[in-house]
């Protein structure tokens, strides 16, 4: 159910991803800025301001009064990582013309929305308004500052920090704290102004049909701005391996701790060459048959959960696990041999098996999900060729053994971060 | 087997059958879906620590429902996610308060799944070894919910709210509750509760409704009906303390503000939920002038949130969210229900509101999982799927308006999660 890439300007693409299934049409601008320390807090404060308020809609009231009038249109925001960018992204999902009650054209009327939002936002003499700067930056402060609360997602991003410093990757989606500080009217207008310049752009419409005039308008809106420097999604360094892995480890007043690893993979880039990390990825700590599950988790008891994910794009893997302090250290020397393990074939038939028939059998049911289908089409940006989720189930099929092994032994570890409790002590 | 038809005007229909043990089916067909999703339910959670079977009065130690859900998955055969493996489907179960479900989605092999899900469900196997074991990985589960500061903040309110009421403890127990579990224990909650008039199997995506019936008829084990009765707790309709507060690690204050309501029947009908709903919507939801105002005045941020939380003998509306003050934001939501009830409900509000609700009825109807829930509350309630579409077409303003009379501000709990002082 894949659909074509329609060229709308200079950078900017259409993709209609025709699906009748759904009661509702969902339309999402993503726009690919280069991940940066310095722009990092400006760019993903972009989104939110201007899903906020606009020129037509200058009271977030009287957006949100229309949004619920509209039957309940989910307007969205989010900045978040894709490889070396950061993905601005900002979406409304609106119920089918035919279920209103008086049959309205809602779904025109959301497009229309979101396209005045993005293209018309509530600013005077290049600089959005002291008030709403001055709301938002207090929300996205909040949102960096009440991570800490998520140990589980604080512990993940911080090994990230820790692996990835002086790196693009290595910063913060949403920039740091101190960072939004600085930003002013004029600041985040100019980002604007670059966003709209120089960002490549997909829009996507998941439904039964594209919105009338939807693609025509957003080419007409392009024509007007100066389109240059336009980013490179495909540009993403590699992870490499580390001279010696690194621990980090940080003290706070909790119960349980979090070891979180991170490794390096020979293997990275596009689907077309990552595959076989996607299957190792899945037996070593994916699914309850994983490596991870049966033998940290179930014989060893050490821990709730114990699982892998990769990020293909940079050659990453990373181990994610809640452990008591005292367990740190021989949970991670149980995931080491693990992986050994795996690095020697040690892995039976049925694993790898029940993998390729659990990442097929997931893959497949994208197409029952609007977002999720919206979101796979929107990381495949870098890709050459627009795979769907069943082309890649395929793929997935015919991975060989001796591929899952050779991706397993270009692993190696980079940096390990622990969070633990404070001692009693202290 | 009793069967009949549902359908709705915009679009869907259902099948509901009751099998003459009392177990009750839901089945919504998506023909044009990718995938299914199937849930094997029992009317047994946290809060049925006390009950009487066949006349004889039982107290069991907290926690056990979901630790009986984590033992249920080994069978004398052997692990389901093992089997589940052999097919590629997605598998996991859940307790909650009132319900514990077994639940699996899949594109492929939709039937072997269901065999799966029937046949393990229905075989217990509790040993004193395997008990053990569980429970290092439970107590695990319950320490990384001590470090969740948003799970915290509810049941903190929940103890300050409910002297009696098992709501107000852990869904997991206490480590040292899990500690007095033992496999006889197990066998007698299974007994109990895991009888097919207690429980209910809920299925929507693309499969064909009378062969997934025959199949789960044949799988259905012959089963005594045992004499249950929830032993209610004695529940004073006062609070135990208006103000609780923790300190943990967390950048801003977290709260949650709840307003207990008198519970004159065990259960809520439909049209109260949906009137709360709506209500709650009016008074704190993101167009009212309530929250207009808190955001204006940097109290709240997207956090902000409001539920009606309710459940056999027990009810209450929670505001939560973060917030540098949350004592002023509590003051500001008692001061707008003071405001609403001599005021009245805005009638351009309530249209818009209501309409917003109607299209997330109508949303929740793309999603095979989202079906498959919403058919498990028709059977924890006995309602209809389609009743809340119905209903939400002609609510008025008037319906929701005698709804403010259960938020007594004499009745409310604050509870907070603080920074540590010395807290990063």
């Amino acid at each position: 159910m894949s659909g074509k890439i329609i060229p709308l300007s200079d950078g900017v693409e259409g993709l209609f991803v025709k699906n009748t299934r759904f009661n509702t049409t969902l339309v999402s601008f993503n726009f690919y800025v280069p991940l940066a320390a310095d722009t990092a807090a400006e760019y993903a404060l972009l989104p939110f301001m201007l899903t906020t308020c606009s020129k037509k809609y200058p009271d977030f009231s009287a957006l949100n009064y229309k949004l619920a009038s509209l039957y309940g249109a989910q307007l969205e925001a989010s900045a978040e990582k894709f490889g070396d960018c950061q993905l601005l992204r900002m979406s409304v999902s609106v119920i089918n013309d035919r279920f209103t009650f008086e049959n309205e054209s809602l779904i025109k009327q959301a497009s229309d929305l979101i396209v005045g939002l993005i293209f018309e936002p509530n600013t005077e003499n290049g600089a959005f308004y002291t008030e709403d700067l001055a709301r938002e930056k207090r929300k996205a402060i909040e949102h960096i500052k009440g991570e800490i609360s998520e140990k589980r997602i604080y512990a993940k991003n911080r090994l990230i920090s820790e692996m990835y410093r002086g790196k693009a990757y290595g910063v913060p989606k949403c920039g740091t704290e101190d960072d939004v500080l600085t930003i002013t009217g004029e600041s985040l207008y100019s980002a604007w102004r670059r966003m709209l310049s120089s960002a490549f752009v997909r829009v996507q419409v998941v439904g039964s049909s594209v919105p009338a005039g939807l693609f025509e308008d957003i080419g007409a809106r392009f024509e007007t701005v100066e389109r240059r420097d336009i980013t490179d999604v495909k540009k993403c360094a590699v992870t490499l391996p580390a001279d010696t892995p690194r621990t980090v480890d940080e003290h706070m007043d909790i119960t349980q701790g979090k070891l979180v690893m991170g490794f390096s993979s020979e293997l990275a880039g596009d689907d077309d060459k990552t595959l076989p990390m996607m299957v190792m990825t899945d037996i070593f700590g994916g699914g309850p048959y994983s490596r991870l599950f049966t033998n940290v988790r179930e014989k060893m008891s050490l821990c709730y959960y114990c699982s892998a994910s990769s990020v293909r794009q940079k050659g990453l893997l990373t181990v994610d696990s809640g452990v008591e302090a005292k367990n740190a250290e021989k949970a991670q020397n149980e995931i080491l041999n693990q992986l050994e393990a795996v690095k020697r074939g040690e892995f039976t038939d049925f694993e790898y098996n029940s993998s390729l028939k659990s990442i097929a059998d997931s893959l497949k049911t994208y197409n029952d999900s609007q977002i999720s289908l919206d979101l796979w089409y929107a990381l495949k940006a870098a890709n050459p060729n627009l795979y769907s989720p069943e082309d890649i189930a395929e793929k997935v099929s015919h991975i060989t053994r001796e591929e899952v092994i050779n991706a397993a032994n270009g692993i190696k570890l980079h940096t390990v971060y622990r969070l633990l409790p404070k001692e009693a002590a202290e | 087997m009793i069967k009949q038809t549902f359908e709705s005007e915009i679009g869907e229909s259902y099948v509901k059958a009751v099998l003459p043990s009392g177990l009750q089916i839901f089945i919504l067909e998506k023909p044009q879906y990718s995938s299914s999703y199937a849930i094997f339910g029992t009317k047994y959670g946290s809060i049925d620590t006390a009950f009487s079977v066949n006349g004889e009065k039982v107290c069991v130690p907290e926690g056990i429902a979901h630790f009986l859900e984590h033992k249920l998955f080994e069978s004398e055969d052997g692990d389901a996610f093992t089997k589940y493996a052999e097919t590629g489907g997605y598998a996991n179960a859940f307790t909650s308060f009132d319900r514990t479900c077994y639940l699996f989605s899949c594109s492929d092999r939709f039937y072997d799944n269901l065999a799966i899900l029937l046949n393990f469900v229905q075989s217990p196997y509790f040993t004193e070894q395997t008990v053990k074991k569980e429970q290092g990985i439970i107590g695990q589960e319950i320490r990384m919910y001590d470090d969740s500061p948003s799970w915290r903040v509810m049941f903190n309110m929940l103890l300050a709210m409910y002297r009696e009421h098992p709501v107000r403890i852990d869904i997991a127990g206490t480590e040292e509750s899990i500690a007095k579990i033992d496999a006889a224990l197990l066998y007698k909650c299974y007994e109990t509760f895991y009888n097919p008039s207690n429980m209910f199997i809920c299925i929507a995506g693309n499969i064909d409704t009378d062969k997934a019936l025959k199949q789960i008829e044949s799988a259905i084990r012959p089963c005594e009906c045992a004499e249950l009765e929830r032993i209610t707790a004695n529940e004073p309709d006062t609070v135990c303390s208006g103000y609780t507060e923790q300190s943990l690690e967390v950048a801003i204050p977290m709260f949650c503000f709840g307003y207990k309501e008198t519970v004159e029947k065990p259960e809520r009908t439909l049209k109260e939920k949906v009137c709360t709903s709506l209500l709650l919507e009016v008074l704190a939801g993101d167009a009212s002038p309530l929250y207009a105002r808190l955001v204006k005045e940097g109290l709240i941020n997207d956090e902000f949130d409001s539920e009606y939380f309710t459940g056999y003998g027990y009810s209450s509306v929670i505001f939560s969210g973060e917030s540098s003050d949350p004592k002023r934001v509590a003051a500001e939501i008692s001061a707008e229900v003071e405001r609403l009830k001599t005021e009245g409900i805005d009638k351009k509000l309530f249209s818009a509101v209501r309409r917003r609700m109607y299209g997330d009825a109508v949303r929740r109807f793309n999603n095979v999982e989202g079906i498959a829930m919403q058919m498990v509350d028709c059977a924890m309630s006995d309602c209809g799927l389609f009743d809340e579409i119905k209903y939400i077409k002609s609510v008025t303003s008037d319906d929701v308006y005698r709804r403010l009379s259960l938020l007594d501000n004499e009745k409310t709990v604050l509870s907070v999660i603080n920074p540590k002082e010395n807290g990063k």
